[in-house]
């Protein structure tokens, strides 16, 4: 495997393909950073560019945009709270907070660092256990999807603030991922004869409309022009905020590599799930949200190991982690490839030139970023009503993009009113966008798992991983919701 | 379910606008194209009828013999708008609608308010056969599974994609034809589908033949009866359905369609230009890179609407029924 490793590295060190694949990385910087413009959409464009290609090169510049653009989502989110992809809106939660108190620089570093760190945990991931862990995926099926969307979901009970809001958020989202045609029985759920709702509400609508619209409508309507910083200095490594998130780094690591092999779920609930258990075991969750270092070291990490650890089904099974992995099948089809179980030995030059080109383009993140990150926030001095409307000009075009919808450009605004109310009651967002993700995960797989077994629950007690991760999620559940009384009354007897 | 506006109504239309168009019409069809032409694709990108639709694009824009063409992906409930939009637009032979056999699933159950009133098939340039397969470790072949399912009612489990896609439907024709009791579970794509089978969690998956090559060849999964009225040279031992007297021979097909109300000289001239490029060498190795090829993709504007009527009627009582 190590010799087959090296024979990759030399393949991308030949100059045409590091001219390329560093070409790659900045296209995947550009892409990712401007807010609807994702991973899938790049892909899907540069796809034909690269028939002319090598496939091998052809698959190195495609992969290397993949992850580049997961990572170059942070910049915006931290910055101007306007996520650039999905995988980046949990980093907007204590990213742009810090931006606020002007630790801008802090924050970008720690996101570089966490993502670079993360990319390449899940780039060794990759190389070392395609083969392995690949089968060992296959034994996820509904039941244990169902059981690791409630272990996230319990963790509303654990955000701090009023519990209260935070189930209402999290219907809330439920209830948007409700709209649209069920995939598992056909019928139409609240669409109301409108085809545009027939395909249900995207992801980036909800995203980039409560988050990146509604700060622009605050500053704006609230006059809340003031700038916090003039120079921004992106320090990557700084020991003493090395050693704050070190533990996270590593935990969410590691739970982004999990989360990105199964083949069912993506890098945004990697970002997700991680968080949700950095908030849980912080000794101080309630300094999330608010501009808490691990905040964005967790969802950093997690979704560019995520995004590797989405290759393992890829290359070893042919089955997509994630929407940008499905183009990539896609690209692979059309240039006559078929990854599946036969790939890695048929095409084992490919692969290892594949992987050795990732592991190089996340040191080129580490490298390229600083200089990249230095222009958006040079874009800080312009005065917010002039950056303001270029906000919402490529929330606009982003979003219109994803689906070619004008409808959904609508709906984005519609949530950025919603965001913007909600705002100013305190409303906790991070319960909305949980509801959104993990709710239909929970819903479908429920019911998939309930037709498995022909109706019966017990399906979730008879599989074993399923029924360890539904008694951590009760006792866990259980633990926050009991320690505090535990606390009260012991205070109480004491006093 | 939708109003089917009767196709002879149209006709009868297009007869009473009568001779004094025609000329008109094929001078327009000669002078095909004469402005930019938009492919709308019924589907999301990257996805199969996706990479149809750019592949066929610059052997379309050669066989018209030059041509400003955009791709436009519009996914939107199972392409429904793509459907709408080709037929709410001009009916001028510019807006192109790529759609595969989704466009009649969707329009059986409902879920698709645009009818084959409204649409004119050009042609159907592709076909992929439709099977069952399974984990060859748990059933041999059909007859095992077959004795199986008829052992144990209602306990099999199938899975494929979203309910009224051709994956249930190929599901929905077999139990109605052979009388099986069995239970389909529907997936987020074909490849949730296939990791359930390989993982042993359901028992066989109904979908077509070409995702599923490299998992046949590594002998994870194996195609046990087969869609079709012959058996294919690669499978030799495969039965077919028609074997077994149903008459089951749906693929998943990819076939463009216009507005209805084009005038038929423009869309004989489109028919041809997509014969010339099927016929060409560029597409037929593309057929064959992707595994296309099993059997005769081709099918003209006319015979396909005959084929596309006949199994709405069909989905549409299996839908019914269930």
């Amino acid at each position: 495997m190590f010799e087959h490793f090296l024979g990759g590295l030399a393949v991308v060190m030949q100059p045409l393909n590091l001219l390329l694949l560093t070409s790659a990385v900045f296209i995947g910087f550009i892409g990712g950073a401007l807010p609807g413009i994702s991973g899938v959409i790049l892909v899907v464009i540069l796809l034909p560019v690269t028939y002319g290609m090598e496939p091998t090169t052809a698959f190195m510049v495609l992969t290397a945009i993949y992850g580049a653009t997961v990572f170059s989502g942070l910049i915006t989110a931290i910055l101007y709270r306007a996520p650039g992809t999905p995988e980046a809106v949990m980093t907007a939660f204590d990213g742009y907070p810090m931006t606020q108190r002007g630790e801008a620089g802090k924050a970008l570093g720690i996101g570089v660092l966490s993502s670079a760190i993360g990319g390449i945990v899940g780039t060794i991931a990759l190389i070392i256990f395609t083969p392995i862990l690949a089968n060992m995926a296959l034994k996820f099926s509904s039941p244990e999807y169902f059981a690791l969307a409630v272990l996230g979901l319990t963790v509303v009970a654990s955000l701090g603030g009023r519990l209260i809001f935070g189930l209402i958020g999290a219907a809330l989202g439920l209830f948007i991922a409700t709209i649209g045609i069920d995939p598992l029985t056909g019928t139409s759920r609240y669409t109301f004869g409108n085809l545009n709702l027939a395909e249900g509400v995207g992801l980036i609508p909800v995203i980039v409309g409560l988050f990146a619209v509604s700060e622009v409508m605050k500053r704006t309507l609230d006059h809340e022009s003031h700038q916090p910083l003039t120079k921004v200095k992106v320090k990557i490594f700084d020991l003493p905020v090395l050693r704050q998130i070190g533990t996270t780094l590593s935990r969410s690591s590691i739970i982004g590599v999990i989360i990105g092999i199964l083949p069912g779920i993506g890098a945004s609930t990697a970002a997700m799930v991680s968080y949700s258990e950095t908030v849980r075991w912080s000794k101080h969750p309630e300094k999330f949200g608010k501009g808490a270092p691990e905040g964005i070291a967790a969802p950093e990490s997690a979704n560019n190991a995520a995004a590797m650890g989405a290759l393992v089904p890829l290359f070893a099974l042919g089955i997509p982690g994630s929407g940008t992995t499905a183009v990539i099948l896609g690209a692979f089809i059309m240039h006559g490839l078929q990854p599946g179980p036969m790939f890695m030995l048929t095409s084992s030059d490919l692969i290892y030139a594949v992987f050795a080109g990732l592991f190089i383009v996340n040191f080129m993140i580490l490298l390229f970023s600083k200089p990249f990150i230095v222009l958006f926030t040079k874009l800080l001095n312009v005065p917010y009503s002039a950056l303001g409307p270029i906000i919402i000009m490529c929330c606009i075009v982003g979003t219109y993009s994803v689906r070619n919808s004008m409808f959904d450009v609508w709906l984005m605004l519609g949530f950025g009113v919603m965001g913007y109310l909600l705002e100013k009651i305190n409303f906790p967002m991070v319960s909305i966008i949980l509801g959104l993700v993990l709710g239909p995960i929970a819903e479908s797989e429920l019911r998939r798992s309930l037709s498995m077994s022909q109706g019966s629950f017990d399906i979730f007690l008879d599989r074993p991983i399923s029924a360890t991760l539904l008694a951590v999620a009760l006792v866990l559940l259980t633990a926050t919701l009991v320690m505090p009384l535990i606390k009260r009354a012991r205070r109480q007897t004491a006093s | 379910m939708p109003t089917h506006f009767p196709i002879k109504y149209a006709a009868l239309g297009l007869a009473l606008l009568g001779g004094a168009t025609t000329a008109q019409a094929s001078e327009d069809a000669d002078a095909y194209p004469s402005k930019p032409i938009q492919f709308l694709v019924a589907a999301g990108a990257g996805g199969g009828t996706d990479n149809f639709a750019r592949v066929v694009r610059p052997m379309f824009e050669e066989a018209v013999g030059g041509a400003r063409i955009t791709v436009i992906n519009l996914p939107a409930a199972s392409g429904a708008l793509a459907h709408q939009r080709t037929a709410n637009g001009e009916a001028d032979g510019y807006t192109l609608d790529f759609a595969s056999t989704t466009l009649i699933t969707s329009l059986a159950a409902g879920q698709n308010p645009v009818g084959l009133d409204q649409l004119t098939p050009v042609a159907r340039m592709q076909s992929d056969v439709m099977a069952l397969f399974v984990n060859p470790e748990r059933f041999e072949d059909f007859e095992a599974f077959k004795q199986y399912a008829e052992e144990n009612p209602g306990e099999v489990t199938i899975g494929g994609t979203h309910t009224a896609s051709p994956d249930h439907m190929a599901f929905l024709s077999l139990v109605d034809a052979s009388g099986l009791d069995m239970n389909f579970i529907p997936y987020d794509s074909t490849g949730n589908a296939t990791a359930n089978v390989l993982g042993g969690n359901i028992d066989a998956t109904t979908t077509s033949l070409s995702p599923l090559l490299s998992y046949i060849d590594a002998g994870q999964m194996a195609p046990i009866l087969i869609f079709s009225d012959e058996r294919l040279e690669d499978y030799p031992d495969t039965p077919t359905t028609v074997e077994y007297e149903w008459d089951l021979t749906d693929g998943n097909d990819r076939a463009v369609f216009v507005n209805a109300d084009t005038p038929a000289p423009i869309v004989q001239r489109l028919e041809e230009a997509f014969k010339e490029v099927y016929d060409s060498e560029e597409y037929q190795s593309y057929a064959e890179r992707v595994n296309l090829d099993y059997r005769e993709g081709w099918m003209n504007g006319d015979e396909y609407r005959q084929r596309l009527e006949n199994n709405f009627t069909l989905y549409s009582r299996l839908l019914e029924n269930e």
